[in-house]
């Protein structure tokens, strides 16, 4: 086939799929198709490499929310929950009636119960949009890697056939595959121990979650997952954001090794009191 | 051109000589390339070896530096736990510190103080711990460091990059290849800032920038290196040669001036294992061990004060 006609076709099939995708939910970006001219690899692939990051307070709470006053009176406007709007199709998560009861108590207890106050691995979707940018690495043996910030958390997404995982873990077995433009990433085998946002959103050791990382253009994918738990929601919900190309010229990953700050508030009581430690005055703790 | 002069044609001849030696080993094995032309090393590979990190010594104390601190068996261990049983060991080597020839890291007195205070203050505080019992990082060299089990290490390579996914603990090392320069002064990692470039086949990585809270080595096969503290002026310099289909010639040289009285360097093979599988290895999630013992100290405490003031 010459190239302009293959490129033709590629727009096509794009164009087709953005129509078919428009008519389930609202387009990715609203009046903007899938750019056919974002950058490409050498097997004509979209490049997805760099560093990404989500920007909005998704992490705070998939859905609706309004700003409202952090969990520690003493710091003030800091760490106040910024206001943010719904990131699920249709704003709402279809729980059963007793999973809507434990994510309200969730709610209620965030501070005990997050995984992520802990620095526990954040699992999927969630690595996704944790307030600290990720790293996606193409390579020619065909394995993408996307390597997290926060805590060290990296995922090897295998491209093709892959065997069911041999067990359950905080990060998943992913599976990836193109469908046009768009990668797309089954995760299974993930643990009931992860959590979806500080709100205490929340899902079994049954979740399935298929992701679509789609470029907008060369510095915005739009990033889709579909989560189902037959165990929690009575049917399966879509989340969906912008991810945005980190433009410094310098952007790296850093460490954010968090173990280390959680020792103190895990394992403080253990510590031998040598009364050269540092104080800590009592926090005036307010949640929800 | 009308004829080709014999200088000329020599010098091609001898061109094309230096890049089959290079590109080609005695067993006639080509060095396979990215797309991009970079010498490939992708691939899952494992460090399996039981030879010894250092040339043993009949002053050393395995057992107190795996943190069997008081003969009792109990810390991490005796230094039979944890260590590589498997039957792989390097034809030609000692030991995996190839230099000094001695094959013994040359540990400034103090650092082994150090670390001698660190084995016998586990139960007292969690930064008595090295960084793998903590959870935090097994370090940068020390995470390639052979440690029995978790021994599992994907490379991955594309635009600008090679990374390294180290099994334990869950890590991904983005190495840039793009010239850049180190982050500088102000940042103060506990893996230090990693820049790669290639040196003919060879992956040579440099890292500079480290903090000064991590050890040099973690795990007990490191024997008497284990624990030992790192400076601020750690400086490592890692070189990966691919050799032949299934092997990479590893090889690192360390330097820390506060810590050791020259630089030393291990060398080591990683082997290539296709069907090896990378388990997630969520430490700090189950991680028992730093709470459990402290919480023996507390107690050990409770008994000294209630015996004292009987």
């Amino acid at each position: 086939m010459q190239n302009w006609l293959k490129g033709a076709a590629i727009a096509l099939v794009s164009i087709g799929g953005t129509i078919a995708v428009s008519q389930m939910l609202r387009s990715p970006v609203e009046g903007r198709a899938p750019d056919v001219n974002a950058l490409r690899t050498a097997d004509g692939k979209p490049d997805l490499n760099g560093i990404w990051q989500a920007v909005g307070s998704a992490n705070w709470n998939l859905l609706d929310h309004q700003a409202r006053s952090g969990p520690v009176l003493e710091l003030g406007a800091v760490l106040a929950v910024p206001a943010g709007l719904s990131v699920v199709e249709g704003n709402e998560i279809p729980y059963q009636p007793w999973a809507a009861a434990k994510q309200k108590e969730n709610y209620e207890n965030w501070l005990s119960r997050d995984p992520e106050v802990k620095c526990y691995l954040p699992g999927i979707p969630r690595a996704t949009y944790m307030p600290h940018p990720f790293q996606i690495l193409q390579t020619a043996s065909n394995d993408i890697l996307m390597s997290y910030e926060y805590a060290s958390a990296n995922r090897v997404i295998k491209m093709g056939k892959t065997e069911p995982p041999p067990v359950d873990t905080w990060m998943g077995q992913s599976a990836g595959h193109w469908e046009g433009d768009t990668l797309v990433v089954d995760v299974t085998g993930l643990n009931d121990q992860t959590w979806f946002d500080r709100a205490g959103n929340f899902h079994s050791e049954a979740l399935h979650v298929v992701e679509r990382f789609t470029p907008m253009s060369p510095d915005v994918l739009d990033y889709q997952a579909t989560i189902e738990d037959p165990k929690v929601f009575t049917r399966s919900w879509k989340i969906q954001m912008p991810l945005y190309r980190r433009q410094e010229k310098r952007a790296q990953l850093l460490e954010f090794k968090c173990v280390e700050f959680v020792e103190e508030l895990m394992y403080g009581d253990l510590r031998k009191k040598t009364g050269k430690e540092p104080k800590f005055s009592a926090a005036r703790l307010r949640w929800p | 051109m009308k004829t080709l002069t014999p200088l000329v044609v020599a010098m091609a001849v001898a061109a094309f000589a230096a890049v089959a030696a290079q590109q080609q080993s005695s067993k006639g094995w080509t060095q396979p390339r990215t797309p991009d032309g970079q010498p490939d090393l992708q691939g899952i590979w494992t460090n399996y070896t039981s030879t010894p990190f250092e040339v043993p010594d009949e002053g050393d104390r395995p057992d107190f530096y795996a943190g069997d601190v008081d003969g009792t068996g109990r810390g991490t261990g005796p230094s039979s736990f944890l260590t590589d049983t498997s039957d792989r060991k390097l034809a030609k080597a000692r030991s995996l510190v190839v230099d000094p020839p001695s094959g013994r890291v040359p540990i400034m007195p103090w650092a082994e103080e150090a670390r001698n205070y660190r084995l016998t203050h586990i139960q007292d505080d969690w930064v008595n711990f090295t960084p793998w019992e903590r959870c935090i990082t097994r370090g940068v060299p020390g995470g390639i460091f052979p440690a029995g089990y978790g021994s599992g290490y994907q490379i991955l390579q594309g635009a600008g990059y090679v990374a390294i996914v180290y099994e334990m603990i869950h890590e991904a090392r983005m190495i840039p290849i793009d010239g850049r320069p180190h982050l500088g002064s102000s940042f103060r990692l506990w893996n230090g800032d990693s820049r790669g470039r290639w040196e003919g086949n060879t992956l040579v990585v440099d890292i500079t920038g480290y903090n000064d809270k991590g050890t040099v080595a973690t795990n007990v096969a490191t024997q008497r290196v284990r624990a030992i503290p790192q400076s601020e002026q750690l400086h490592a310099v890692e070189r990966f040669t691919r050799v032949d289909e299934n092997t990479i010639d590893y090889e690192v040289t360390i330097e820390d001036p506060k810590v050791f009285t020259s630089s030393w360097k291990v060398a080591m093979p990683l082997h290539r294992e296709p069907d090896y599988q990378l388990f997630e290895y969520a430490c700090h999630e189950g991680n028992r061990a730093v709470p459990n013992t402290l919480s023996a100290g507390r107690a050990k405490d409770r008994e000294a004060r209630a015996a004292s003031s009987r």
